[in-house]
């Protein structure tokens, strides 16, 4: 059964151009160029993966997600954004989305990440990578959650190796891990990135802000 | 040898009402030019000594040579002075050389009132009070001018004569200015706010002119480039250039006053071997640190590394990534080419190893390589902190 992608981006020569690459192996049951739209067509097509854009007037593309979680949290997004800020890739994260990538990404890879997030995992770009091992680096106060608020090393290790350029399965190897596992640490290290508290992530947010 | 005159300032050449001689001592004692006129004014009505004083000062000075001369505002020395020409007001009041004591004060009242309503730089006596970004004044210099004041003003109130007369003018003089201000409040007002607007837009129109300047700099000039070329893999570098140097510019950090990151040295490494090799090198950094002597060797070492990954790898793109941990500064320079079989080279044959192996070494660090045959190699360079 053919993976059903929805497009949301207010760009028109991009949408078409991602529509064109990604058409023969997905089934693209519909495009939006605005916050609402999409909210409306995505609640009613229940597609399986949206590739949304970050930012769109009246809200951007965390509006819609936070629109379409609540009553079809089965969709997954995919945020493919011109931005690679810390700020943007975060707050996407952090609203519900399950992966991030930058829109020079080649076709290929694309398609791997969409198939990816339709099979439950997280992508990171190498950059995400770097921006978690950021945002979590440092100490974290005693009295929070240390479950939610701190990486693993073995997280540690995994998100380096994704930093360094290393695609899952050279990290599985390097590691001495299934790439299955590979996918379990990193679909972790996405849990705590969404729900770690606010306090930690704004703090680092507002030091980046200041630099 | 003849001796050089040296005059106290220089009169002001542009923006003078009479000769410039008011703007003159303001550029040079660093107040507001608008209350020095109103000083000059109100002195005019003591039998006209702000004249005399105006017209001396006028022939022992000459014109400045360049106008720009005006030192910067300070509102603490002119809280100072203005309390000190209060002061001497007071002084020349209890000689008894006011000739008039209401026309004095509404004069006054009259010129340091418009000087304060119109003045913008706010550098005026009482902007070091409301100013809330300007230092206090120090307490000794506020205490000696406040005792001043109330020195004075009691000489004027037992030279003057009964009370009753005193507050009198002082009536007078408040009623004139509350009228003053009832008639002409709203119109000044409104003055001041569409000055504002003037300059609110003219600034919009400055950085709107620097933003078209930058981009016809930079981006209208790479999409020609683009244009002209045929060369898929040139077109790809000329936009990655450009979209990193608009990224940089528009979200751009700003180094630490005068000293410069590995991040930074790192990033204009990769855009250059980026440029000069025709290879993407994606560059990841985690924290920072400041350029010094040793930090700058480890970067040399990472640009021989990434130069090597450019012209020998035979990959398609090169990963850059930086790492500040509380022990160590480390960078990997990772290229996902075809390898080579580190036991196969022969030891007088490791060139590039060697150089940055001695590199690292010098500086207290160290270097390793790892490669694999057809999956690609990684140089990782690592100081301590």
């Amino acid at each position: 059964m053919s993976v059903k992608v929805y497009l949301v981006d207010d760009h028109r020569l991009f949408l078409a151009g991602v529509r064109a690459e990604l058409d023969e192996s997905f089934d693209i049951v519909g495009t939006s160029h605005d916050v609402d739209t999409a909210i409306e067509e995505i609640r009613g097509l229940n597609p399986n993966v949206v590739l949304i854009d970050v930012h769109m007037p009246d809200g951007g593309g965390i509006a819609v997600v936070e629109g379409v979680m609540s009553t079809n949290p089965d969709v997954k997004f995919l945020a493919l954004s011109v931005s690679d800020q810390a700020e943007d890739v975060i707050a996407m994260i952090r609203a519900g989305a399950r992966g991030y990538v930058t829109k020079t990404i080649d076709p290929a890879e694309l398609e791997d990440a969409v198939g990816r997030v339709h099979a439950g995992d997280a992508v990171f770009s190498p950059r995400l990578a770097g921006f978690v091992l950021d945002a979590f680096a440092g100490a974290i106060p005693a009295d929070e959650d240390p479950e939610l608020d701190q990486l693993t090393t073995r997280e540690k290790d995994v998100l380096r190796l994704i930093a360094r350029g290393f695609a899952y399965k050279q990290v599985a190897r390097k590691l001495n891990i299934s790439i299955k596992t590979v996918e379990t640490h990193v679909s972790s290290v996405l849990r705590k990135l969404q729900l770690s508290s606010r306090h930690e992530l704004a703090r680092w947010a507002t030091k980046r802000r200041i630099v | 040898m003849a001796t050089t005159y040296v005059a106290p300032f220089g009169r002001r050449r542009t923006d003078r009402v009479i000769a410039g001689v008011a703007g003159g001592v303001a550029d040079s004692l660093g107040v507001s030019h608008a209350y020095v006129r109103a000083a000059f004014i109100t002195l005019g009505t003591v039998w006209g000594l702000g004249a005399l004083i105006y017209l001396v000062l006028w022939l022992v000075t000459f014109e400045k040579v360049a106008d720009n001369e005006a030192n910067p505002v300070d509102p603490t020395r002119a809280f100072g002075l203005g309390l000190s020409f209060v002061g001497l007001m007071l002084l020349l009041a209890g000689m008894g050389w006011w000739p008039n004591p209401a026309l004095v004060l509404t004069a006054g009242g009259l010129a340091f009132g418009t000087a304060f309503l119109t003045d913008s730089s706010r550098s005026g006596p009482l902007a070091a009070l409301m100013d809330p970004s300007v230092e206090r004044p120090s307490r000794v210099r506020l205490l000696v001018g406040v005792g001043l004041l109330a020195g004075g003003l009691s000489i004027f109130a037992s030279t003057v004569g009964q009370v009753f007369e005193f507050s009198a003018v002082f009536l007078a003089v408040a009623l004139t200015g509350l009228g003053l201000v009832v008639a002409f409040g709203p119109w000044v007002r409104r003055l001041m706010v569409d000055l504002g607007e003037e300059r609110n837009e003219r600034i919009r129109q400055e950085e709107r002119a620097e933003v078209a300047a930058h981009l016809h700099d930079s981006v209208l000039q790479t999409l020609a480039l683009i244009q002209r070329t045929d060369d898929p893999a040139k077109m790809t570098i000329l936009a990655r250039h450009q979209e990193t140097e608009l990224r940089d510019w528009l979200y751009g950090t700003m180094p630490l006053d005068g000293v410069d990151l590995v991040s930074t040295a790192l990033k204009q490494v990769a855009a250059r071997i980026e440029t000069d090799f025709q290879i993407p090198v994606d560059v990841v950094t985690v924290g920072d640190r400041p350029v010094d002597d040793r930090t700058r060797v480890l970067v040399a070492a990472a640009t021989e590394a990434l130069v090597n990954a450019a012209k020998h790898s035979g990959g398609d793109r090169v990963s850059l990534y930086e790492e500040v941990t509380e022990e160590w500064l480390e960078v990997f320079v990772t290229d996902h080419g075809k390898g080579f079989d580190q036991k196969a080279v022969a030891s007088d044959r490791r060139g590039i190893a060697d150089s940055i192996m001695a590199r690292m070494a010098k500086i207290g660090g160290e270097a390793s390589i790892e490669s694999e045959m057809g999956e690609g190699t990684e140089v990782v360079l690592r100081l301590p902190s």
